[in-house]
């Protein structure tokens, strides 16, 4: 390649817009590949108050109007949404005339628009699989969720390459769509450890103080507060912990199961003891889990857990349930423990466990931090991502469509 | 020579209303005078090969999700195999594609993103209208609808209508300009001259490039 390979990044969440993974995903690639030298550009929904178009680090960001149409329910609005990216990204992509060499689109949220995009431009697709429709409902049962399945069955289908965030995800992938083995690539999520180093100590204490008691221990637990991230398993697992040790159980996030998991909370007379914070900036995160003497992600079904990372990047330890991309992660008994998936009883050892052992704390806290610099470092991930960008531009450069 | 891809969401042997022969008969005519037409169309399972009759060229596409959960989802997925299969058309052609007649709201999207990446501009002919198709009614489905009847009038070039009645009630419903309509009668003798008036007016002359 003599000149800038340039890729068009299609995702429906980019910061500030942030409803789950994919969009601090996006960024961090986005922005670790222009420092690897690769031009980005972000097609992505709006969101109030953030421009329409902005240049950050060098990548190039623009955001489509994604409610311009009506639509009867959210998996119409996708599909609508997806007419007006495919859209502004078609007269982005034709403005820029033959610069775009790769479309990299995330999730069945950007299908339509990344395999239309594909066959006008005649440029290859990359697919990132960050989850599926039938991990998440753990099967498919009504015609939505046969419908988004067949979509992402259809998208990884068109796509050169699948790259999934875990081994596990891999697997998952290829039983889901029968995908050949080389089609699939992995390549995982990264964090970022600096900015948790930014953190300043001193404030930390006042800090702490509007979330617990000095003598509780903080149980932290971040996530959408849906079936399959298991916030309901921490819960019935609060009277065993507290059997062992003071703490306060801090949850951070929001979903469909707040009010259920609220209403139990109160049944089993625990509201001193349990926190729900709702979805909360990104600052009061970062200070939380380096405030957290626990870091717990009791997911039953979980592609990636970026949040285990993050709460290894602050040197959080952390407790996982041992399932999905959380068994990569963690080693058990080296940077993190593991429980049994859906077992509270489980799940309250392992916390129990690690509160009450202040070495065996101390020693998963600090191999861990080692582990996030060695293998889920940005910059290594993009230089990784860039090298399967250049692959698959090679085999295309052999095709009647180059 | 001009080239022209039709996109109808019926055509023979798909015959829902009565829209699927007139694009027949028009095909039929178009290819008489001198211009180059594709058909694409949808088809449940006559798909693949490019058909070609009279000199008409057809491809038919299939969805590739089968399980909907309404004709919105249904006609939004089906788009990108329109695309696919212009696209195609685009590429064997050399890039010369002088137009786009798409008819009724069903394929507009892929039109304008078509129009948009590869400046291939487009005439919107209009059968019916969601306002009289669904009289009244303006819940999300129908405004979801009509709202990419607007896209296409938006965009489109010029847009084709069957009965001054028609012109008029897309000039009150849309506030389109009154100068973007044309009518172009059917069973009248100057009917295929309308039309390549119409498509002429449409590219622009672009024709002998």
């Amino acid at each position: 390649m003599k000149r800038t390979l340039s890729v068009m990044m299609l995702t429906w969440e980019f910061p500030p817009r942030v409803i789950g993974g994919i969009s601090p995903h996006v960024f961090f690639l986005s922005k670790s590949l222009a420092k690897n030298g690769v031009k980005v550009y972000v097609v992505t929904c709006d969101f109030p108050g953030a421009p329409a178009h902005e240049i950050i680090d060098s990548v190039e960001v623009y955001r489509i109007d994604s409610y311009r149409n009506p639509a009867p329910d959210f998996a119409t609005w996708v599909y609508l949404m997806n007419v007006n990216m495919q859209k502004e990204a078609a007269a982005l992509a034709g403005k820029l005339a033959d610069k775009i060499d790769v479309f990299h689109a995330h999730d069945w949220l950007v299908a339509t628009a990344g395999i239309g995009l594909k066959h006008i431009f005649r440029k290859p697709l990359l697919v990132t699989m960050h989850s599926t429709e039938i991990g998440r409902r753990e099967g498919t049962h009504t015609s939505t969720e046969k419908m988004i399945h067949e979509t992402e069955a259809w998208f990884t289908y068109e796509a050169w390459k699948v790259i999934c965030c875990s081994e596990y995800m891999v697997s998952h992938v290829k039983w889901a769509f029968g995908l050949p083995d080389d089609k699939l690539v992995m390549v995982p999520n990264g964090v970022n450890t600096h900015i948790y180093e930014n953190v300043e100590k001193q404030d930390l204490k006042s800090f702490r103080s509007k979330f617990a008691l000095p003598e509780e221990k903080i149980v932290l637990f971040v996530g959408r507060l849906v079936y399959e991230k298991g916030a309901h398993v921490l819960i019935n697992a609060i009277p065993k912990v507290l059997g062992k040790i003071d703490a306060k159980f801090v949850i951070v996030g929001s979903g469909y199961m707040k009010e259920q998991l609220s209403n139990i909370v109160r049944s089993m007379g625990l509201e001193h003891k349990v926190l729900f914070t709702g979805f909360v900036e990104d600052e009061t995160l970062l200070k939380l889990q380096k405030c957290a003497d626990v870091s717990v992600v009791p997911s039953l079904f979980e592609p990636f857990g970026i949040v285990a990372l993050e709460a290894m990047a602050a040197k959080s330890p952390v407790v996982v349930s041992d399932t999905g991309g959380l068994s990569e992660i963690v080693e058990h008994d080296s940077t993190g423990v593991k429980v049994y998936p859906n077992n509270p009883d489980s799940l309250a050892w392992g916390i129990t466990k690690v509160l009450l052992d202040e070495n065996y704390r101390n020693r998963i806290r600090e191999n861990a931090y080692k582990k996030v610099q060695e293998k889920y470092d940005w910059d290594k991930i993009a230089q990784q991502t860039k090298r399967i960008y250049e692959a698959v531009l090679g085999a295309y450069s052999k095709s009647f469509w180059a | 020579m001009m080239r022209v891809i039709i996109f109808s969401w019926e055509y023979p042997p798909r015959i829902i209303g009565k829209l699927a022969e007139y694009i027949s008969a028009l095909a039929t005519q178009l290819v008489k005078n001198k211009v180059e037409t594709h058909i694409v169309t949808y088809h449940d399972f006559l798909t693949g090969a490019v058909e070609e009759a009279n000199g008409v060229k057809t491809v038919r596409v299939t969805n590739p999700v089968r399980t909907h959960i309404g004709v919105l989802t249904w006609v939004l997925t089906l788009n990108q195999e329109v695309e696919r299969a212009a696209a195609n058309i685009y590429y064997q052609a050399n890039k010369q594609i002088d137009l786009i007649d798409v008819y009724d709201w069903h394929f507009i999207p892929a039109a304008v993103t078509l129009k948009n990446a590869l400046g291939i501009p487009f005439v919107y002919s209009v059968e019916s209208l969601e306002d009289h198709r669904s009289p009244a009614a303006n819940s999300p489905f129908n405004m979801a609808i009509k709202s990419i009847e607007w896209l296409g009038f938006y965009e489109a070039e010029k847009v084709s209508v069957k009965s001054d009645w028609m012109r008029d009630e897309i000039v009150r419903i849309y506030d389109v300009p009154t100068e973007k309509v044309k009518v172009v009668l059917p069973n009248t003798s100057s009917w295929i001259k309308e039309v390549l008036e119409l498509y002429n007016a449409a590219t622009g002359g672009l024709r002998n490039r």
